[in-house]
């Protein structure tokens, strides 16, 4: 998918992380600030760019703030911020596709 | 616990909001374009904070409600409002103290005013990035730096042009990058540009957010008092500072400035700060035409406000001259008309 405009997902809540997306340089671009980046740094950013990897966005610049959110809740907020700057509408998300 | 939105016209609740922001010793600006807070049962404020353009600012949040996450909750209401509104490169200013908090919420640190404010940005290669940039246009020699809005290009900025060049090997020539006023940002640079291209060591670069834009200096455009103007131009000048060490710039060239206040605050500001961090402040006296009268910018948009652009054409070089007579310009001339109060105050 590709990444035709900013967009952000998420908050700044405790458990919770904000993703926002911006058209990239040619390839992902990721920066990660995290209250558990010491303990679980490597995992999050694992999980980022698998999403990312599964949903083909190849060119982007990704800005994550966690405050600990679990993997599933990555995932979630970063699919929902690639959504909305695909500019795809809710009938266009491929439930049980990409998005498993 | 939500977070809602004030507004301005909300007089009694905006009330509040300037009394929770006393109480941590903060000041409510008075250009603000979005006001959030959180109310507790009782109707009463608990936290707050603001956005102006791309800044977020006046944040409180009460003592007896610290640590409840309530500053997470107001940073996430205003950048989401933020996005929306199209700004997604944002400012953040707080006391020194406070910083931390903002660090923790992807913000980085681009620069500090002891004691009274530090300017943070939300990604992490903003201002680094800009700097490297600059790096690589770097020249060996005597450099120096001018910084203007040419809100047209006349002959006394051709002037202090001039001059610098004459007296250093390069001369970096910034040009505001925000559109403000009726002329807008790439006709000021192209009238620039055009009016110095015969002067081979003038290299012409734009300030991007990071000098007199409306995240580091919003007194620059809109009419604020002295005191805040200071802090402005302070951090200003510290993110000068960090561009001259770049560029490796040894002489900041400046216009005297016997006419707007706002100008003459910077440049005072300018002309002590600079020589603490071994930079010299040459200050160059206004260009005069034959019979006195000062070259300027604001007499040149007033006399296209009122339709007598020929009485200032010997303060104008010749390109700035002919674009304004040109059919192109006569949308820009139309919205300088349209204007009320066209001198910079």
């Amino acid at each position: 998918m590709q990444i035709l405009k900013p967009a952000t997902a998420g908050t700044l809540e405790s458990s919770d992380l904000m993703v926002t997306l911006e058209p990239g340089n040619g390839g992902i671009e990721l920066s990660l600030t995290s209250s558990v980046m010491n303990q679980y740094g490597r995992q999050i950013k694992k999980t980022v760019l698998e999403t990312l990897e599964r949903l083909e966005v190849k060119d982007a610049k990704v800005t994550v703030v966690d405050k600990g959110a679990l993997d599933c809740t990555i995932k979630a907020r970063v699919e929902c911020a690639v959504f909305r700057a695909n500019d795809a509408s809710a009938e266009n998300i491929p439930w049980g596709g990409v998005i498993v | 616990m939500s977070v809602s939105q004030v507004y301005q016209s909300d007089k009694r609740a905006m009330g509040k909001i300037k009394a929770l922001l006393e109480r941590v010793d903060i000041t409510l600006d008075e250009h603000l374009d979005y006001t959030c807070a959180v109310f507790d049962e009782a109707g009463e404020p608990i936290a707050t904070g603001s956005a102006f353009g791309p800044t977020l600012r006046c944040f409180a949040v009460d003592p007896a409600h610290q640590g409840e996450g309530l500053l997470n909750e107001i940073i996430t209401h205003l950048m989401e409002n933020r996005l929306e509104k199209g700004f997604f490169h944002l400012f953040v200013y707080t006391k020194p103290g406070s910083a931390k908090f903002f660090q923790d919420l992807g913000f980085s640190v681009i620069a500090e005013v002891p004691g009274f404010l530090v300017f943070l940005e939300n990604r992490k290669d903003g201002f680094p990035g800009y700097l490297k940039k600059l790096e690589a246009k770097k020249r060996p020699g005597r450099n120096a730096a001018i910084v203007m809005n040419a809100n047209p290009f006349t002959l006394g900025h051709r002037y202090l042009v001039e001059t610098a060049a004459k007296e250093n090997d390069t001369v970096y020539l910034f040009l505001l990058s925000e559109n403000a006023g009726p002329i807008p940002a790439a006709i000021r640079h192209r009238l620039v540009r055009e009016a110095v291209a015969d002067l081979p060591n003038v290299v012409c670069l734009e300030t991007g957010a990071y000098l007199i834009s409306s995240a580091t200096f919003p007194g620059y455009f809109l009419k604020t008092e002295d005191k805040i103007l200071r802090t402005q131009a302070a951090l200003d000048t510290a993110l000068f500072v960090r561009i001259a060490q770049a560029l490796d710039i040894q002489t900041r060239y400046v216009g005297s400035e016997p006419r707007s206040l706002v100008t003459g605050i910077y440049n005072e500001v300018l002309s002590v700060a600079l020589p603490a961090h071994g930079i010299e402040c040459r200050v160059i006296p206004r260009r005069e035409l034959p019979d006195g009268q000062i070259i300027s910018a604001s007499t040149v948009r007033q006399a296209i406000h009122d339709d007598r652009l020929d009485s200032v054409a010997d303060m104008l070089p010749e390109t700035t001259l002919a674009f304004f007579r040109s059919p192109e310009a006569s949308p820009i001339v139309a919205a300088i008309r349209r204007e009320t109060d066209v001198v910079h105050y």
